[in-house]
């Protein structure tokens, strides 16, 4: 005999909302865990920061015309070569006569695409060898972190010079796959080489420890196969840590494609802030003290990269698991 | 069991200058500890008052969320960074630490009473020798060499049973009563008065369980010791403790010598808890069981806090919190069952449920303890006296002297 | 220090106190319903064996090489019948959450055999066969708060075995861990099922737990300290769930457990192991009272009671020297003679077999050879591996006095 009977229209629901009959509902939503989630990060300066200030990059690289107007190209250029900043060009002109502003704010499209496509492809086979790896275990784990770790000290840069050239050899530098030019693919594919490695290791470790915990022990009791408790179980634990990866990742992302544009392996027809420094440099803008030429992307990129990172952090502190729910 | 009259007395070290040589060691009257939370403020510690006399050994026993620990960490106010002191004093010596400066606890901290914590591998230094961590109180609190320091810590571990050459060892080397002994001899560093355990036996095998429960024994006989022993196995507490403070939900439920309290317990959570614990010595195998849940601090209950869980729970339970009663073996309840002049009145009004009959018998059954009044008698024996045990009317000695076992 | 006060998640209701139907019955032994002596055998263990390697460095995983054994179950022979509940205790180091982890099938063993309702088990590494065994032996946990996975609800907790071993409809499913969440007074069950495990109690965890492993209407439940993790006055609570459930459904437990005092109330039969072997087992009146094992006896008298012993009269102790050793270091002969008080010279060279001492009852100690003998109290051991009480003094010949 056991602790009995309550009405069950009087019982309180879940989270102390008014009873009533409850229906076939076991899943309900997770909007409260993520409106304590925001809760949580707003109340960080820095974190905040960092995304206000991702957060007014992410418009101006949505709708770069509602700020600016089009791209402006050689021919639709409206102002003489390299005009220090004034009332008509508040940030100057290139030496082709093409506004700053319009040029830098179109960059950020650019640069955050291919930030993000870089962070997506990074994160999608980082987590998966970093999941798989650490789960597994045994051979198949030492075989993977092998190749991670040969991957991890290849220098990011030499590499990338190396490959791009070679990839654009192979497809072609003129071709398009699924309508992103080859250049854009190969700086896409060359940031995700280099980058998957230290993703797929932070995850693997993290994994590790969700492996040991008694629910997933509880699991294997039952009778759950890996391929479902990996899912079920070790997933939605290291998505935390998956989403602080990515974060960071894209800061990285958006440096390195700025690097490898500014030493020549960009797309000139698709200028980044990186392909404007690249094109500031070779104008000369340095030697004739036009700093509006290279200024702009540059701080842009700064802002960026360290928005990315404080919110990278934040999260990372926020949703990092303490200790297993115990109350 | 050594008993508090064998205990030779405190140590020999001089007494802080403002000190009153005449106070009990220990003395807490009335605190409230609260805890700030997003989702309000609570008290964990509700107007806990006792008192812990030179050598002798006090068990405060209560489940989980009871405010044991926390009345613990308060005395040498080691809250987590959300609880505060909000009222009430701790005075040692005489001195009341509760109004006193981070820097003057100091003096205190370590020195006078010290702490033996719960799991021992979470309060040592992973990446320090032990012996390194045991000198480092030594070194620091009392100014003495590196090499006095050591040679201290060393003879502290020889005293608790740690060969003297493991002293280079790391903490994981070591097994787990070792640890817990390291513990031990850290708490000893400085020589306290007061060594406070939380939990110190809990996460160990009983054999391990039985050993460090011996060695706080010999401490207490050969170094003078007094000892708080903070856990929820109340079987423990009878083997070890000359008196017994129960917790319930912040407030103290009874308290008193552990052979009055334990065989002729007053309060019905007393009652109940004792009969939940397993009696592998005793012929029946039964546990009682205790329906419901402690309340949520945030908002108790008004009146008793046990009132939800209690079988004799009267109208007068729900409404008006029971005031503290002494009686004459020493044992102190705040119960309605035990009511006092004033609140008599209102318990008689509202009807008591069953006899109360009190005391237990070696084979399970209850009998009326002499001297306890079954309810409803207006009660001659449950009048409330001041902390130093006096009643000037009834003549009687001071609650100080004749503490007999039984 | 310890972690901020955050509270008790909010209590279910609570049953009027003064409705006597409503507050639970004590926990009793041995009123409560007893096996049948012809009860038949549901799972059998002969001479198990669990050992671990220890693997070296890089070189010695490459060469396969190992340094050496962890011998964590070093063959042992184990019973129980259909409806009994057996404990097995013992300390740390001593091998019981192995044993039950090997009959879960969560750790393979190396050696010996697992029969479970006549049939061999011991290699059952197939699935449709193994999805069959899991069916009919569960396991519950010990730490509730582990257990469950934060991130899902009880509902799914509950429902999760049968969703993959694919038992049932999705309405079938619902209605079966609607069933057992109520069968372990987690009422209403619709109710509980929506929550997340962070808003209950450590006492309404672990009856989810007790639900998870209900809802595959198992014969055989393993129970690995289920109820060390929760405060004393949930305990009995747990514990009644557990007899009432044997009672209403003819469950089996194999209750793990370093608690004598808990095995002392709940079961039929008490295991006691050290370091990997059965040192006695017994019915638990027997085992209790008159243990034939120094170890056994040691435990008992050490075994904290909440009586305290009258002013004058000291409970005799057997305290012992030193703690378990490691299961890589296995004392030659019997694995006990380091710290027992009563060793003689054969306890150093040959390991005793489980001696008949009558009715059920059996010990694995060269002094139980001739049959059962009061174990003289030895009170505090100052040194390991004997005191003065030499075997001679409770009428053992030996070969040559020590």
């Amino acid at each position: 005999m056991t602790i009995v009977t309550t009405d069950p229209a009087r019982s309180p629901g879940p989270r102390g909302e008014p009873g009533g009959p409850r229906g076939t509902a076991i899943r309900p939503s997770r909007l409260r865990g993520l409106r304590e989630t925001v809760g949580r990060f707003i109340a960080r300066t820095d974190g905040l920061a960092g995304a206000v200030i991702l957060a007014v990059f992410t418009v101006l690289a949505l709708m770069p015309e509602l700020f600016v107007g089009p791209l402006e190209t050689v021919v639709s250029a409206t102002g003489a070569s390299l005009e220090p900043p004034s009332a008509a060009h508040l940030l100057g002109t290139d030496e082709l006569g093409r506004d700053m502003l319009n040029l830098t704010v179109h960059g950020a499209r650019i640069s955050m695409t291919i930030g993000l496509l870089a962070t997506i492809i990074t994160i999608a086979v980082g987590a998966v060898v970093g999941i798989v790896a650490g789960y597994i275990g045994g051979k198949l784990d030492i075989g993977l972190m092998r190749v991670t770790d040969f991957f991890l000290v290849l220098p990011t840069f030499v590499l990338a010079i190396i490959l791009a050239p070679i990839l654009l050899d192979i497809i072609g530098a003129e071709a398009e796959i699924l309508g992103i030019r080859a250049t854009l693919l190969v700086i896409v594919v060359v940031i995700g080489l280099t980058s998957w490695a230290t993703t797929s290791r932070v995850i693997r470790s993290q994994v590790l420890s969700v492996k040991e915990r008694m629910f997933v022990d509880r699991a294997r009791v039952i009778g759950t196969g890996g391929a479902r408790t990996m899912r079920r179980h070790i997933l939605p634990n290291v998505v935390n840590l998956i989403v602080a990866q990515a974060v960071l990742t894209f800061a990285v992302a958006v440096f390195t494609e700025t690097t490898l544009a500014f030493i020549g392996l960009g797309d000139p027809f698709a200028p980044s802030w990186g392909q404007i420094l690249s094109a500031a440099q070779a104008a000369g803008a340095p030697g004739l003290r036009a700093w509006w030429y290279i200024a702009p992307p540059a701080v842009c990129v700064v802002l960026v990269v360290l928005a990315f990172t404080l919110v990278g952090n934040a999260l990372d502190d926020i949703l990092n698991p303490k200790s297993g729910g115990r109350r | 069991m050594t008993t508090a009259a064998e205990i030779r007395g405190r140590r020999q070290w001089p007494l802080p200058k403002q000190a009153n040589p005449a106070a009990p060691l220990l003395e807490v009257e009335d605190l409230s500890v609260r805890f700030a939370m997003r989702q309000g403020s609570v008290k964990a510690v509700d107007g806990v008052s006792f008192r812990l006399d030179d050598g002798e050994a006090l068990g405060i026993a209560g489940e989980s969320g009871c405010g044991k620990t926390t009345t613990a960490l308060s005395l040498v106010r080691l809250l987590p960074a959300n609880g505060r002191i909000r009222g009430g004093s701790v005075r040692l010596f005489g001195i009341d630490l509760v109004p006193k400066s981070e820097r003057q606890l100091a003096r205190y901290r370590w020195r006078e009473i010290s702490m033996v914590f719960q799991g021992a591998m979470n309060a040592l230094n992973p990446v320090q020798r032990v012996g390194d961590q045991i000198a480092e109180p030594i070194e620091v609190r009392l100014g003495q060499s590196r090499d006095a320091s050591h040679k201290r810590a060393r003879e502290l571990l020889d005293l608790v049973g740690i060969p003297k050459q493991r002293s280079a060892a790391y903490p994981h080397e070591l097994s787990g009563g070792m640890r817990q002994r390291a513990m031990i001899a850290m708490a000893l560093a400085c020589d306290p008065a007061i060594v406070i355990g939380d939990e110190p036996t809990t996460a160990l095998d009983v054999m391990v369980q039985a050993q460090i429960l011996q060695l706080l024994e010999r401490l207490r006989r050969e170094l003078g010791l007094s000892l708080i022993l903070i856990t929820h196995d109340l079987s423990v507490i009878a083997e070890t403790c000359d008196r017994v403070m129960i917790m319930y939900a912040g407030k103290v439920a009874e308290e008193g010598p552990v052979t009055r309290l334990f065989t002729a317990p007053r309060h019905p959570y007393t009652r109940k808890l004792l009969s939940s614990f397993p009696n592998i010595h005793a012929d029946r195998r039964t546990l009682d069981v205790i329906p419901g849940a402690p309340p949520d601090l945030r908002n108790p209950p008004p009146g008793c806090r046990f009132a939800p869980r209690c079988s004799f729970a009267m109208d007068v339970c729900r409404e008006v919190v029971p005031p503290e009663v002494r009686f004459s073996d020493g044992v102190r309840v705040a119960c309605h069952l035990f009511p006092t002049p004033d609140t008599a009145p209102l318990v008689v009004a509202s009807g008591p449920t069953a006899p109360l009959t009190v005391g237990r018998r070696a084979d399970g059954a209850h009998e009326a303890a002499p001297g306890i009044p079954d309810v409803p008698t207006p009660p001659p024996a449950g009048r409330p006296r001041g902390l130093d045990g006096a009643d000037p009317e009834d003549g009687q000695r001071p609650l100080d002297e004749g503490r007999s076992a039984s | 220090m310890s972690e901020p006060y955050d509270g008790l998640a909010a209590p279910p209701p609570m049953p009027r106190p003064d409705d006597p139907a409503a507050v639970p019955a004590p926990v009793s032994h041995p009123a409560e319903w007893s096996v049948a002596a012809d009860a038949p055998e549901l799972l059998r263990l002969d001479n198990l064996e669990v050992h671990f390697p220890i693997r070296g460095g890089l070189l010695d995983t490459l060469t396969g090489r190992a340094k050496g054994v962890v011998r964590a179950v070093d063959g042992i022979d184990l019973t129980i019948r259909r409806g009994e509940i057996l404990a097995l205790v013992g300390e740390s180091g001593s091998g019981k959450t192995t044993t039950g982890r090997v009959v879960v099938k969560l750790t393979k063993q190396t050696g010996g055999r697992v029969t479970v309702d006549g049939k061999d088990v011991s290699s059952l590494w197939g699935t449709r066969s193994l999805r069959d065994y899991r069916r009919r032996v569960q396991l519950i946990f010990q730490d509730p708060y582990e257990t469950l996975n934060p991130k899902h609800t009880i509902g799914e907790f509950v429902m999760e075995p049968l969703i993959v071993n694919r038992i049932g409809s999705k309405h079938e499913r619902l209605e079966r861990a609607m069933a057992a969440l109520d069968a372990a007074g987690l009422r209403p069950a619709a109710d509980y099922a929506a929550r997340y495990p962070h808003e209950l109690s450590g006492g309404q965890r672990q009856r989810v737990v007790i639900a998870g492993a209900l809802v595959m209407d198992p014969e055989l439940v393993v129970a690995d300290e289920p109820v060390s993790m929760l405060d004393v006055s949930i305990r009995t609570e747990l514990l009644r769930l557990m007899l009432d459930l044997r009672r209403e459904r003819g469950l089996t437990y194999l209750f793990i457990t370093h608690d004598l005092s808990i095995a002392w109330v709940l079961a039929d039969r008490i295991a006691v192991m050290y370091l990997g072997k059965i040192m006695e087992i017994g019915p638990a009146e027997q085992v209790i009272r008159t243990p034939r094992n120094p170890y056994t006896q040691a435990l008992v008298s050490v075994s904290p009671s909440p009586d305290p012993p009258a002013a004058g009269e000291r409970a005799s102790r057997t305290i012992l020297v030193g703690e378990t050793p490691d299961a890589a270091h296995v004392p030659s002969g019997c694995r006990f003679h380091p710290r027992c008080p009563l060793a003689f010279d054969r306890c150093t060279v040959d390991e005793p077999p489980l001696f008949d001492v009558g009715d059920g009852h059996k010990a694995a100690c060269w002094l139980a050879e001739a049959g059962p003998l009061n174990l003289p109290v030895i009170e505090a051991v100052e040194a390991a591996g004997g005191s003065e009480v030499a075997a001679a003094d409770i009428g053992v010949a030996t070969e040559a006095a020590s």
